[in-house]
C-alpha cells in the first residue's frame, strides 16, 4: 500500500493531465449510458403516444441522441490522447528521475546488480509502471464517476433497483476480479518463475550451444529447457481459464441484472409507481452502464504487477550513497595534496584482508608507483581516492580536509581516474573524448591523442574522429581501446592523475612510448600509477607493492627495471 | 517490428492446420453465441412488448424471463467456450513450434549461430514463440466472429426493417475499410518509433554499463539531461503514432454510434406513425450495439496480428539461416565412446568456406600424432576456430579429408564422435544448476567421487570447499558468480571427468593474472598423459605447454613469425 502511495505522489506533478484525462473519460462513459438510456426511453415513448394516438415533443430526445452519439465518440478520442498523453509525462520523468538516482548510487551502492538488471528497471519496470495511471487510477476512478451519480439518482426514486444495481457492478467490476486474483496467484508466480527459467536455459542453449554438442548427447538440457517450457504454457493455461472467466463476468452480470430489473419492474409499472417508458430505459442504461466497470478487472489484474515493478524501482531509487555528500562542502583547490590517513577498507562481506593501515602522501607533482596483482586492491584504491567509496577507519584527506568534507563533484574535476573497465560509449570517437570535457578544443583533442600514442591511428581512419566505436560500432582492439580510454582521461588535464594499468594489452614498445610521453605532457601533474607491469617505474618518485593488503616500500635497484622495451612482469 | 512481411504471415499460415480442431470449436461456439445474442434480444423485446404495450401481468411472461435468463447463461457459456478453444488453438501450437526451432537451431549449429547476437536468437525461441500466440489465440477466432455475426444479425434484421437493414449495410463495409487504411499509416510510423524505441534502449544500456565512467567524470548531470530527452522525443513520437492509431478506433465509434443514433430517431418516427411493431422496433435498437461489437474487437484483434507478425518475422528470419552443422545422421544408434586410446589426426587439404566474407580454410594440411599435444597459435581470421568446429562436426569441409586413427571423419557417427571429445571454449559456460551437475554436464547420475577427482586435477577443489554449499552450491547465471578463471577451471575440470581422448581447448588463459593461469598450466600438463591435445594458444607460456606449435595463416599452415618465443 505504502508503495502505491508513494507511486501515486510521483504523479502529481502530472496531475492536471491525470484529472483532465480522467473526466474525458468519464464524460464519454457518461454518454454512452445517457445514449442508450434516452434511445430507449424514447422509442418506447414513441410506440405508446403512437398507439394512443398521441402527439409527443419528440425535437428535444432526438436531438439528446443525436448529441450523446457525437459526444460519446468524441469524447473516446479525447480520453484515449489525453491519457496516454498524461502517462507518457509521467514516464518520462520518472526515466529521468531513476536515472538520476541511479547515477547517485553508482558505482559502489550498486555493485551486484548487473547492468542488464539496471536496464530493465529503468525500462521495463518503468514502463509497467506507466500502467499505475492508464490501467487502474483512471478506468476506477472514471467509472465511479460515471456509476455514483446514476446509483444515487436512481436510490432517490427506485432504491431496490439502485441497490440490486450497485451489488452487479462491484461483483462484476472487483468481486470476481479479486477473486480470480486470489486464486490465480500461485499461477502467476509459477509463470513469472518458469518465463525466467525458460529464458536462462535458452541463453545457455545458444550460449553453450558447442558444449552441449559435445557433453550432453542424451539432451538433458533440451529437456529440461522443455519442461521449463511445459510448466509456462500450463500456468498461463490456467491463468487464461480466470481470464475468459472474468471476460464473462461482466456481461453476464449485465445481462443477469437485466432479467432481475425486469422482475422488478414490471410489477412497479403495473402498479403505475414507473412510468412504462422508464422500464425499457433503466433496462438499456443498466447494460451501458456495465461499460463503466469493463476496466476494472484488468485494473486489478495489474496492481500486483505495477506494485512488483515500483519495488524494483524503489529499491534501486532508495539505495544510499556509498559515501554522502556534505550539506556545505569545503572548496578544492590546486595544488593538491593527497593523504591516504591510516586507512582501513574492506569489502563488507568479501573474504580476505582488504587494505589494511594504510598510509601515504602524495604531494603535488609527485609520481608514485603501487605495483601489485590483480585482486591486490589496487582498483579498490583508485576507486576510494575518487570518493566512490568511504574507507571503514582512518580518512582520506586533500588539503587538510577529510573527504567527508568536500563534494565528490568538485573533487573529481581535479582527479582523474584510467579505470581498469572504463566504458567506450556506443558513439563517435570525438563524442567519446568530448565526455571527458564537452568544451575540449580540437588542438586539445589531438594533443591528447598523441600522447596516449593513438592520433596516428585515427587520423589512418577514413573517418577520423568521427569513426563510429563502442557497441555500436567499429571495433577496437583491446590496445586501441585502452589508449583510446587514456586520451580522454588525459584530456581532463587533472591535478591528480591516477592511471589503473595503463598500458594493459599494449606491446612493450608502446608501452614505454605512452608512459614516456604521459609524463612529459603532465609535467606538474600528481601522477598515481597502479599496475603490475613495470614500465614507467625508471621515472616514478617513490615505488610501493601492495601486499597483503598494506604498502612496502620498495627500492628502484631491487627492481629488475628495464632499460630498452622489454615485455616483463613485476613478479 | 510490426510490418507484415509475407515471410511472417506465411509462417504464420503453415501452423495453422495443426490447430484446425480448436480453431472449428471455437468458430462454431462463436456461432452459438451469436445466435444466442439474437435469441435474447429477441425474447426481451417481447417481454417488454407484452407488457408495456399489451399491458400483461408479470407472471404471464414469467415463463419468458426464465426462458431470457437461460439464453444469457447459454451465451456467456458459449462464448467462454469459445475464448478458451482460441487458447486451446495456441496451446496446439505452441509447444510443438518450439521443438522445431530447437530442432532449427540445433541443424544451424554453433557456428552457424554464431553469426548473429546470442540475444537475438534467445529472444526468438523465449518470447518470439510466445509472440505469435494472439495470433491463434485471439485474432483468428475474432475473424471468424466478425465475418459471422454481423451477417447473421443483418439477416435477421432486414427482413424485419429494410432501413435499419440498409443503415447496417452501408454503414459496416466502411468500417474496415477505414481501419485497413489507417492502419497502414499507423503501421509506418509504428515502426519508425519501434526504431526509436530501440536506439533509446541501447542507448540506456550503454549508459548502465558506462556509470561508473560517468560519474567520475562528473556526466551524470549530462547524461540525465540525454535521458530526460530522450525519453521526452520517445514521448512526442509515440504521441504521434496514437493520434492516428486511435484515428481507427474514432472512425469505428462514430460509425456504430451514429448509427445506432440514427436506427433510434428513424424508429422511433415509425412507432410514432404507426408503421412498425414495438417489439420489432425495440429489437432492432437491442441488436444494433451487438452488429458493431464484433466489428470493433477486430480492432484490438488486428493489433494481435500485428504483434504476432512482429514475433513470427523473427522466427522466420531464423528458419532462413543456412544449416551448417553436420546433420545427426543416427541418433542414439551408438551410445559408448568411439575412441578408446588418444587419437592420431591427419587433415589433408581441407577447404572451407563460409557464407558471406568470412574466411574458412584454404587447403589446410597436418598431421598429429597419438597422444601429442600440439599447440594452434595464427592471427585472428587464420583459421584456428574452423579446424576446432571442422573437427566436433559444426561445420563440414568442402573439399579434402579428415581421419582419425585413419578413419574417415565423416564415416564416424556423430553421436559416437562427439562422445570422444573433450572441448573448453574460451570462456566456458556455466549452466544453471550445481558445481557437481556442471562438471558432470550431461550426466544424469553423477558420480560423486569422480567429479571430486575431476575438480582436484582441474585445480577447482580448494574454491569449491569455500562455496556456501561446496559441490551442491548452485552456479549459473542466477546462482554463486564465479570469476573467468574458475569458469576455466570448471571447463578443465568437464573434461577430465568426461575422460576423452581426444581434447580440444580453445585459449586457456586469455585474459587471466598470472596466479590462475599458473593453476590452469598446471591442470593442462595434468590433462596430458593419454590424450590427443589440441590447443589453441596466443601466449608464449601457453604454447610451451605443447609438445610443437602448428602456425596457421590465412585458412591453411604457415610460418612461425620471426619473435615467436615458443
Amino acid at each position: 500500500m505504502m508503495t502505491f502511495w508513494r507511486l501515486l505522489s510521483l504523479m502529481r506533478p502530472h496531475a492536471g493531465w491525470m484529472v483532465l484525462a480522467v473526466f474525458v473519460s468519464a464524460v464519454a462513459t457518461a454518454a454512452h449510458v445517457a445514449l442508450m438510456a434516452t434511445s430507449g426511453w424514447f422509442i418506447t415513448s414513441m410506440a405508446l403516444a403512437g398507439l394512443a394516438g398521441l402527439s409527443m415533443n419528440y425535437f428535444t430526445p432526438a436531438a439528446m441522441i443525436r448529441g450523446f452519439s457525437i459526444l460519446r465518440t468524441a469524447g473516446r478520442y479525447a480520453e484515449r490522447l489525453v491519457g496516454h498523453e498524461a502517462t507518457l509525462r509521467f514516464v518520462a520523468r520518472l526515466r529521468a528521475w531513476l536515472f538520476g538516482r541511479i547515477e547517485r548510487a553508482a558505482p559502489a551502492s550498486l555493485e551486484g546488480i548487473s547492468a542488464g538488471d539496471l536496464l530493465t528497471r529503468l525500462r521495463v519496470d518503468i514502463d509497467r509502471m506507466e500502467l499505475a495511471f492508464l490501467r487502474i487510477v483512471a478506468p476506477i476512478l472514471a467509472g465511479m464517476l460515471v456509476i455514483l451519480p446514476v446509483l444515487i439518482w436512481l436510490a432517490i426514486s427506485q432504491p431496490l433497483v439502485a441497490f440490486v444495481l450497485g451489488a452487479l457492478l462491484a461483483c462484476a467490476g472487483m468481486g470476481v476480479p479479486i477473486v480470480l486474483l486470489a486464486i490465480h496467484r500461485r499461477d502467476a508466480a509459477i509463470a513469472a518463475e518458469a518465463t525466467a527459467d525458460l529464458n536462462s536455459a535458452s541463453v545457455e542453449a545458444i550460449e553453450g550451444q558447442a558444449e552441449l554438442a559435445i557433453y550432453d548427447p542424451e539432451g538433458l538440457h533440451r529437456k529440461s529447457l522443455i519442461g521449463h517450457s511445459d510448466r509456462l504454457l500450463a500456468a498461463e493455461d490456467r491463468l487464461a481459464r480466470g481470464q475468459a472467466f472474468g471476460n464473462a463476468a461482466i456481461p453476464l452480470f449485465a445481462h443477469l441484472g437485466v432479467v432481475i430489473l425486469l422482475v422488478i419492474g414490471i410489477p412497479a409499472v403495473q402498479a403505475g409507481g414507473l412510468p412504462p417508458a422508464e422500464l425499457p430505459m433503466l433496462l438499456l442504461m443498466t447494460v451501458a452502464l456495465f461499460d463503466a466497470v469493463a476496466g476494472w478487472p484488468l485494473a486489478v489484474q495489474s496492481v500486483p504487477v505495477v506494485l512488483a515493478s515500483a519495488r524494483r524501482v524503489f529499491g534501486i531509487a532508495d539505495r544510499e550513497q556509498a559515501v554522502p555528500e556534505p550539506a556545505q562542502p569545503e572548496p578544492v583547490f590546486a595544488p593538491l595534496t593527497l593523504h591516504f590517513s591510516n586507512m582501513c577498507f574492506r569489502y563488507p562481506g568479501a573474504a580476505g584482508e582488504g587494505l589494511r593501515d594504510l598510509d601515504l602522501v602524495l604531494k603535488p607533482g609527485q609520481r608514485i608507483a603501487i605495483l601489485g596483482a590483480s585482486g591486490s586492491g589496487k582498483s579498490t584504491l583508485a576507486a576510494l581516492a575518487l570518493r566512490f567509496l568511504a574507507p571503514q577507519h582512518g580518512a582520506l584527506v586533500l588539503n587538510g580536509h577529510d573527504y567527508r568534507q568536500l563534494s565528490g563533484e568538485h573533487l573529481r574535476k581535479h582527479i582523474a581516474l584510467l579505470a581498469q573497465n572504463d566504458h567506450i560509449f556506443s558513439g563517435t570517437i570525438r563524442g567519446n573524448l568530448l565526455f571527458a570535457d564537452p568544451d575540449a578544443s580540437d588542438v586539445a583533442l589531438e594533443q591528447a591523442c598523441r600522447t596516449a600514442q593513438i592520433l596516428p591511428l585515427i587520423e589512418s581512419l577514413p573517418e577520423g574522429f568521427d569513426t563510429w566505436v563502442g557497441a555500436h560500432g567499429r571495433a577496437l582492439s583491446g590496445g586501441e581501446a585502452r589508449r583510446l580510454l587514456l586520451a580522454r582521461t588525459l584530456l581532463r588535464r587533472p591535478a591528480i592523475l591516477i592511471l589503473d594499468e595503463p598500458t594493459e594489452g599494449l606491446d612493450a614498445e608502446t608501452e614505454s612510448a605512452v608512459m614516456v610521453a604521459v609524463l612529459a605532457d603532465h609535467p606538474e601533474a600528481s601522477l598515481l600509477l597502479l599496475t603490475h607491469r613495470l614500465a614507467g617505474l625508471a621515472e616514478m618518485d617513490e615505488i610501493f607493492r601492495l601486499e597483503a593488503g598494506q604498502l612496502v616500500a620498495i627500492s628502484k635497484h631491487s627492481l629488475a627495471i628495464p632499460e630498452g622495451p622489454r615485455h616483463s612482469r613485476a613478479d | 517490428m510490426a510490418s507484415s512481411s509475407p515471410q511472417a504471415l506465411d509462417f504464420l499460415k503453415r501452423w495453422r492446420p495443426r490447430a484446425r480442431k480448436p480453431l472449428t470449436r471455437a468458430m462454431i461456439a462463436g456461432g452459438i453465441s451469436g445466435i444466442m445474442i439474437v435469441g435474447q434480444a429477441w425474447l426481451l423485446a417481447m417481454i417488454l412488448h407484452r407488457v408495456l404495450v399489451e399491458k400483461q401481468a408479470l407472471d404471464t411472461v414469467l415463463g419468458l424471463i426464465v426462458l431470457l435468463a437461460l439464453t444469457v447463461l447459454a451465451r456467456i457459456l458459449a462464448s467462454y467456450i469459445a475464448e478458451r478453444s482460441g487458447f486451446a488453438a495456441a496451446l496446439a501450437i505452441l509447444p510443438k513450434l518450439r521443438s522445431a526451432l530447437l530442432e532449427k537451431v540445433d541443424r544451424v549449429g554453433p557456428v552457424g549461430l554464431s553469426t548473429r547476437p546470442t540475444g537475438e536468437v534467445v529472444s526468438a525461441l523465449a518470447e518470439g514463440v510466445r509472440g505469435v500466440e494472439p495470433f491463434f489465440s485471439r485474432y483468428l477466432p475474432a475473424t471468424a466472429q466478425a465475418a459471422m455475426l454481423p451477417l447473421g444479425i443483418l439477416a435477421v434484421v432486414a427482413p424485419l426493417d429494410w432501413i435499419s437493414g440498409l443503415a447496417f449495410l452501408i454503414t459496416a463495409p466502411l468500417i474496415p475499410f477505414f481501419m485497413v487504411l489507417i492502419g497502414k499509416g499507423a503501421e509506418a510510423l509504428n515502426q519508425r518509433q519501434w526504431l526509436k524505441l530501440q536506439r533509446m534502449s541501447g542507448h540506456f544500456l550503454d549508459a548502465m554499463q558506462g556509470l561508473a565512467t560517468i560519474k567520475a567524470f562528473n556526466a551524470g548531470p549530462r547524461m540525465q539531461q540525454a535521458v530526460a530527452e530522450a525519453a521526452d522525443s520517445y514521448r512526442l513520437e509515440t504521441m504521434r503514432v496514437l493520434r492516428i492509431a486511435f484515428l481507427s478506433a474514432l472512425t469505428l465509434e462514430f460509425f456504430a454510434t451514429v448509427s445506432i443514433a440514427i436506427i433510434a430517431v428513424l424508429i422511433g418516427f415509425r412507432l410514432l406513425w404507426g408503421e412498425m411493431s414495438y417489439q420489432h422496433g425495440l429489437f432492432i435498437l437491442l441488436l444494433a450495439p451487438e452488429f458493431y461489437l464484433p466489428l470493433r474487437a477486430m480492432g484490438t484483434a488486428y493489433h494481435a496480428r500485428m504483434e504476432a507478425l512482429g514475433a513470427a518475422e523473427r522466427l522466420a528470419a531464423l528458419e532462413t539461416m543456412p544449416e551448417l552443422a553436420r546433420p545427426d545422421e543416427m541418433p542414439a544408434s551408438m551410445t559408448g565412446p568411439l575412441l578408446r586410446h588418444a587419437p592420431a589426426l591427419t587433415i589433408e587439404d581441407v577447404h572451407l568456406a563460409y557464407p558471406g566474407e568470412r574466411t574458412g580454410l584454404t587447403g589446410i594440411t597436418l598431421a598429429v600424432a597419438a597422444g601429442e599435444c600440439v599447440a594452434i597459435a595464427g592471427p585472428s581470421g587464420a583459421g584456428k576456430s574452423s579446424l576446432f568446429s571442422l573437427l566436433m562436426g559444426f561445420v563440414m569441409p568442402d573439399s579434402g579429408a579428415i581421419r582419425i586413427d585413419g578413419q574417415a571423419l565423416e564415416t564416424i557417427p556423430l553421436a559416437a564422435l562427439r562422445r570422444s571429445i573433450a572441448y573448453i571454449p574460451q570462456q566456458p559456460t556455466l549452466f544453471t544448476g550445481t558445481v557437481a551437475s556442471n562438471i558432470a554436464l550431461g550426466d544424469g547420475n553423477p558420480d560423486a567421487d569422480r567429479v571430486r577427482r575431476a575438480a582436484e586435477q582441474a585445480r577447482i577443489d580448494q574454491r569449491i570447499a569455500g562455496l556456501p554449499k561446496g559441490f551442491s552450491t548452485v552456479i549459473g547465471a542466477s546462482g554463486h558468480a564465479l570469476s573467468g578463471g574458475e569458469a576455466q577451471r570448471i571447463g578443465l575440470a568437464r573434461a577430465f571427468y568426461r575422460n576423452a581422448p581426444l581434447v580440444l581447448l580453445d585459449e586457456p588463459t586469455a585474459h587471466l593474472d598470472p596466479e590462475t593461469e599458473a593453476l590452469i598450466h598446471g591442470s593442462i600438463r595434468a590433462l596430458k598423459p593419454g590424450r590427443t591435445l589440441l590447443i589453441i594458444a596466443h601466449r608464449g607460456e601457453t604454447r610451451a605447454l605443447a609438445d610443437r606449435t602448428i602456425w596457421l595463416d590465412a585458412g591453411r599452415v604457415g610460418l612461425a613469425p620471426a619473435d615467436a618465443s615458443a
